[in-house]
């Protein structure tokens, strides 16, 4: 997909706002901390307005290319936070085994209809890899991992 | 040379060569899962080491952390994602040249770039110990600072088309090391209320969400593997390697270009592995023939970035070993296991006990010959873990070691969060010409810099000019040239082709030819 975006006067604008953010809650920082950020805040600001100016003068590629398929993309980003709280929500365990298995299933439809037959052969698969990397982590690296309600 | 020859003997038994080969194929591939650190693989193996003697422990902490280093280039050069932040320049040529069907020489050009960078950082730890060590102790705060811009002048270099965007993604990476607790003034900054970022945005958590997240993203999107499974070696691994050794020792230059760097920034307390490989790279790139294939899939840029880094491993150990400064956080350990059997370091470490310190400083060497076979064997089983194995495992598994490796860094969720909207934000902001690099670059040297400045700036505070202090003795005035001389040579080819000068200049000399 292919978007018409002059992309000098998107990156100046993200900078500018980016810098707005830190610029605000400066206050109450003494010398000492604030030294270094306040420079290279100011020097963000200077590059962000040379980026709008250029955006208008001699703006570069004015059009991004999104390869593949942008709703794909959108539920990528939307599965990884759906992820993210299921584990804090379910526990690792859980919420790994139906976010991994949910989205195998999701990308193996790209190439075509997955038979149920298919997704049977697959449970002991991804059930060895998740028990494997769980146990890996809390029995030989003893990390914690969330175990949400379960707890 | 006795006590060297005794140190040989004591390392050349089957149990030392056994617990060599262990410690690097374990480091190996701790260092390959992302977000597991050389220093997370040290210590997560230090409890193993209890029941050894002094030097088995040392020799398999030493191992550990040589494959560890190494292992980092594996998922860098296979899936964009650097197993250690040690290997983040090895991404920018290692990853292009597998997704052109070039893995496995990227793979062997790492493997033998590592083996050749640790052999040497052991030959310049059991020559050069003591005056590399006077070295490192001469470089201030200011000469830190210098250091940081020297190497954020490889922002240039990394900005793929725009300097502005380079720039603008150097400055969002140093603003992002500067959340969380000031490490002069002490008073938190930038945390909007929240306490969970009072220990600040890790880098690691920034690298793996940054390089991974929108990799994966876009290999949803696009319903692809990481790899093309084109990629198939051309006349076989032999070939490859064979291949490789031929371009590297052909013209070595390179190389030891870049083992010199990574000694030089290796012994300097608090640069790191980080720091060296980006700086190696940056000079590979300045020197080539041919620096717009940089980023491209130039395998000078593997080579430069994990020679230096593999350099690193012992030329940090200068520091530690002479005057008890860790010169890399994995040091850090090293220099808890010393003191644990009672090793103090200094001159006694060289005398009293130097069959033990040259035992240890030996055993690195043999475990950087071991990456050879251990690493090119490796190599090719993850290379065909990675191209056969179906896009629609390998994207939830990827994910899933990434959520694991961010999350065991301090057990916390907010870090895996934090790491999730980098990503995410990083993909969009890759779209509009902001690169992952120079943002990651800019988190590195950002704290450098900021250090080195802030402390400069206390002491100068009764100086008239303050700033001055930055330039007040002779290293620092060289260093402060070098930075400009650096900007000067990357800015320059740039500014003559396009005013036009360059193109002259080449077609004169073309006629006069």
């Amino acid at each position: 997909m292919t978007l018409r975006l002059n992309t000098d006067f998107a990156a100046g604008l993200f900078g500018l706002l980016f810098a707005a953010v830190l610029w605000l809650p400066r206050e109450g920082m003494g010398r000492l901390s604030i030294i270094f950020p306040r420079a290279i805040l100011v020097i963000m600001v200077a590059l962000s307005l040379a980026l709008i100016v250029k955006a208008f003068i001699k703006p570069a590629a004015r059009q991004v290319e999104i390869e593949g398929d942008p709703r794909r993309l959108v539920i990528m980003i939307v599965v990884l936070f759906v992820w993210w709280y299921a584990i804090d929500l379910l526990g690792f365990l859980v919420a790994t085994a139906i976010v991994f298995f949910g989205l195998t299933w999701y990308l193996a439809h790209i190439e075509g209809p997955v038979p149920v037959r298919r997704l049977v052969q697959w449970v002991p698969v991804v059930a060895v890899l998740i028990g494997a990397f769980y146990l890996a982590f809390t029995e030989v690296l003893s990390v914690r991992l969330p175990s949400g309600i379960w707890s | 040379m006795d006590m060297l020859l005794e140190a040989l003997f004591s390392i050349l038994t089957l149990e030392g060569l056994v617990t060599i080969l262990a410690g690097v194929t374990a480091g190996l591939f701790i260092g390959a899962l992302p977000g597991l650190t050389a220093t997370m693989a040290l210590a997560v193996l230090l409890p193993f080491t209890f029941t050894m003697s002094p030097l088995q422990g040392l020799m398999a902490l030493g191992a550990v952390y040589m494959g560890a280093i190494y292992g980092g280039a594996f998922t860098a050069i296979l899936i964009n994602t650097p197993g250690t932040p040690s290997s983040i320049a090895t991404t920018f040529d290692g990853y292009p040249m597998a997704r052109q069907g070039r893995a496995y020489e990227a793979l062997a050009a790492a493997t033998i770039a590592s083996v050749v960078g640790g052999i040497i950082g052991v030959a310049f730890l059991l020559l050069l110990a003591p005056p590399l060590a006077r070295l490192a102790v001469v470089f201030g705060p200011a000469e830190m600072f210098w250091v940081a811009l020297l190497g954020l002048t490889l922002v240039a270099s990394l900005s793929s088309g725009s300097l502005l965007k380079g720039l603008l993604g150097g400055c969002i990476g140093m603003l992002l090391s500067t959340i969380g607790v000031s490490p002069i003034g002490g008073e938190t900054r930038f945390i909007f209320g929240i306490p969970a970022l009072q220990g600040g945005i890790e880098l690691i958590v920034a690298l793996i969400g940054l390089f991974v997240i929108p990799e994966l993203i876009s290999m949803a999107a696009q319903g692809r593997g990481a790899l093309p499974e084109s990629g198939k070696l051309q006349g076989g691994a032999g070939a490859a390697i064979g291949r490789m050794g031929r371009h590297i020792f052909g013209k070595p230059i390179n190389l030891i270009r870049s083992c010199i760097i990574g000694q030089i920034i290796a012994i300097i307390p608090g640069a790191g592995g980080n720091v060296t490989s980006l700086v190696a790279y940056n000079e590979a790139r300045r020197f080539s023939k041919d620096p717009s294939s940089f980023g491209k899939g130039n395998v000078d840029g593997v080579i430069a970035s994990e020679s230096s880094n593999n350099v690193m491993v012992a030329g940090s150990m200068v520091p530690l070993l002479t005057l008890g400064i860790p010169g890399a956080p994995p040091d850090a350990i090293i220099l808890g296991v010393l003191l644990m059997h009672g090793l103090r370091p200094g001159l006694d470490l060289f005398t009293e006990t130097g069959v033990l310190t040259n035992g240890f400083i030996l055993s690195m060497g043999f475990a950087a010959m071991f990456l050879l076979p251990v690493g090119l064997l490796g190599g090719r089983l993850i290379h065909r873990v990675v191209v056969k194995t179906p896009f629609y495992f390998l994207l939830p598994s990827i994910a899933m070691v990434t959520i694991l490796g961010t999350y065991a860094l301090r057990n916390s969720m907010t870090d895996v969060f934090i790491m999730l909207l980098l990503g995410t934000v990083g993909y969009f902001l890759r779209l509009i010409g902001i690169q992952a690099a120079p943002i990651v670059l800019g988190m590195i040297l950002g704290v450098i810099a900021e250090k080195g400045y802030v402390q400069t700036m206390l002491v100068a505070v009764v100086d008239p000019i303050p700033w001055l202090r930055l330039v007040a003795n002779p290293l620092s005035i060289v260093l402060a040239c070098l930075v400009v001389l650096s900007v000067a040579t990357t800015l320059l080819p740039g500014w003559l082709e396009r005013s036009g000068r360059m193109a002259k200049v080449d077609s004169d000399e073309e006629k006069t030819s």
